[in-house]
Formats: C-alpha cells, structure tokens, sequence
C-alpha cells in the first residue's frame, strides 16, 4: 500500500507542477505559450539516468564514470529548464512574472521526478543507495 | 498539542547522509551546473544583443573551444595519466599525457581569449554596450571551473 500511496503524491506534485506552468503560460496577464517548451525539459531530464542504469550494473564501485556522466547530463537538463524562461523573459518574450510562475513549477516537477526515483529507483530492498 | 515536539531528534534522522560516499556525484552536479549555467550566459547574451556590431558572431569561437576543452580532459581518466590502469589505450600513456596537456591549453588559452575579447573588444574601445563582452568571460570562466570539478572533484580510486 506504501506504493499506492506514494504513487498518488507524486502525480498530486505533478499536477501541482504542471498547474503552475500552465498558470504561467495562461494566465490572461501573459496568454503567451512559449513556456510550454520546457515540456521536453520534463520528458527528456530522466532519460540519462535510466539510459545509465540500464547500461551499467552498479554493484560494486562506487566510482561509476557512466553514472556520473549521466547526473552530469541531467543537471544540464534542469539548468536549461530553469534558464530557457529566465531567456524568455529576459528577450521581453514573456513576461517577468510568467517566469516566476514556470520556475516554481519547474522545481515542482523536478522534485517529483526525484521523487519517483527515490520511491521507485529503490525496486529491492537492499538497492536502498541508488542516488 | 502536549509532546507534539517529542518526535523531533536532532542530528540522527535518516536524512544524515555520508558525503564522503556521494562526493563524486556532487562533483558531477557542481560540474553540471557550472558548465550549463555558463553555455545559458551566453545564449541570453546573444538572443539580447543579436546583431553584428553589438556582438559580433566570432566572439563565440572561445566558448565553443572551451567546450571541446572540456570534453577532451574529461575524456581520459586520471589512472590512464598516471600509468596505473589495466589496459593501456591505443596509444598508451604518453598519448594520454599529450591528449590531456593539449586539452588543458585549448582550456586556458579560451580563458585568456575571452578576457581579451572582453577588454580588447568592449572595454577598451568604450564600448556603450559591455555585457556581451562580460557574458564571455563568465561563460568561459564557468566551463573552465566546470572542467576542474568534474576533472578533479571526482575520485576514481574508491575501490582500492
């Protein structure tokens, strides 16, 4: 049941997430969609590390050059969905405060990703360190 | 409301993680960070200043070969330098000294090259517009330091 339960907060913050970037797309003060590109920030920022975890099995070291490589590349990910809409509205394309609101569902949204890994990285019981 | 505070245990929650263990993934954070924050510098850089004369397209050449830099030390360990790993590569050590000492220049010599664009191209000449000239440099200081940690943050040498 913890599962369940777990399953239903994270999708609750990713819905949260999602409100607060379709509030900043949205909203009548700024009705500008540029924002919704952050949308392949969000599908593209797990890729790395499945691809990784599915490529090496780390059962003994602790040094993983794969690994690192890949939390390398997400932190990219994260960085770039964070700067594209301080871009946007530093070229006056959107406005200050749809930058805010997209921002904090940014970090919505990365939490609940981080979630789901620290729920469901962890598949067994002695995996608890996958991060 | 009596003993709501009794729970609270200060110091031994299972949050208290061992850094010491996680050091090469806040290695490859720190370097991740570094390097995309100063590649978005000079994306707003150059979507504020679009032209020609405010920012002339050249000037991105630093950053590009600050890139290359970064790939190039990154992509030889530290055991292949040193001599003490299994398998040599196609060109063994001394290949991987001259591949890592040529990375390292092409590193420093975009950090030089962008403070000289900085003051050879903006501040000196009294440009009326810096920050194109500024976001370089930051740019190419970022990737320099993110090329730094990811180099020498990590261990490799944990196993031993």
């Amino acid at each position: 049941m913890a599962g369940i339960k777990a399953l239903i907060t994270l999708s609750f913050g990713g819905a949260i997430g999602l409100m607060f970037l379709m509030l900043g797309c949205a909203l009548p003060v700024y009705d500008k969609y540029w924002p919704l590109f952050l949308l392949f920030f969000y599908i593209l920022s797990p890729l790395p590390y499945c691809i990784s975890r599915r490529v090496v099995d780390d059962t003994d070291s602790a040094s993983n050059a794969c690994k690192e490589l890949a939390i390398f590349l997400t932190t990219g990910i994260i960085i770039s969905a964070f700067g594209l809409p301080i871009v946007f509205a530093r070229a006056e394309v959107i406005a200050w405060g749809a930058c805010a609101l997209v921002s904090t569902g940014n970090i919505v949204i990365f939490a609940t990703i981080l979630g789901f890994f620290l729920v469901f990285g962890s598949n067994d019981d002695f995996s608890w360190q996958q991060w | 409301m009596s003993g709501l505070l009794d729970g609270i245990r200060c110091g031994e929650c299972d949050c208290n993680v061992d850094w010491s263990e996680k050091r090469n993934t806040v290695a490859s954070i720190a370097a991740g960070v570094l390097f995309f924050t100063g590649w978005w510098i000079i994306i707003d850089a150059a979507v504020k200043y679009p032209t020609q004369e405010e920012f002339p397209h050249s000037y991105h050449t630093c950053g590009v070969i600050a890139t290359v830099a970064f790939l190039m030390i990154n992509a030889v360990s530290n055991g292949q330098v040193r001599g003490d790993s299994y398998s040599e590569g196609c060109m063994g050590q001394t290949g991987s000294r001259v591949w890592l000492f040529i990375g390292f220049m092409l590193s420093f010599g975009s950090l030089i090259a962008s403070m000289w664009i900085l003051f050879g191209g903006f501040v000196v000449p009294k440009n009326p517009i810096v920050y194109p000239g500024i976001a370089i440099f930051f740019q190419n200081a970022f990737i320099f330091f993110a090329a730094l940690v990811f180099k020498f943050g990590r261990t490799e040498d944990l196993w031993q």
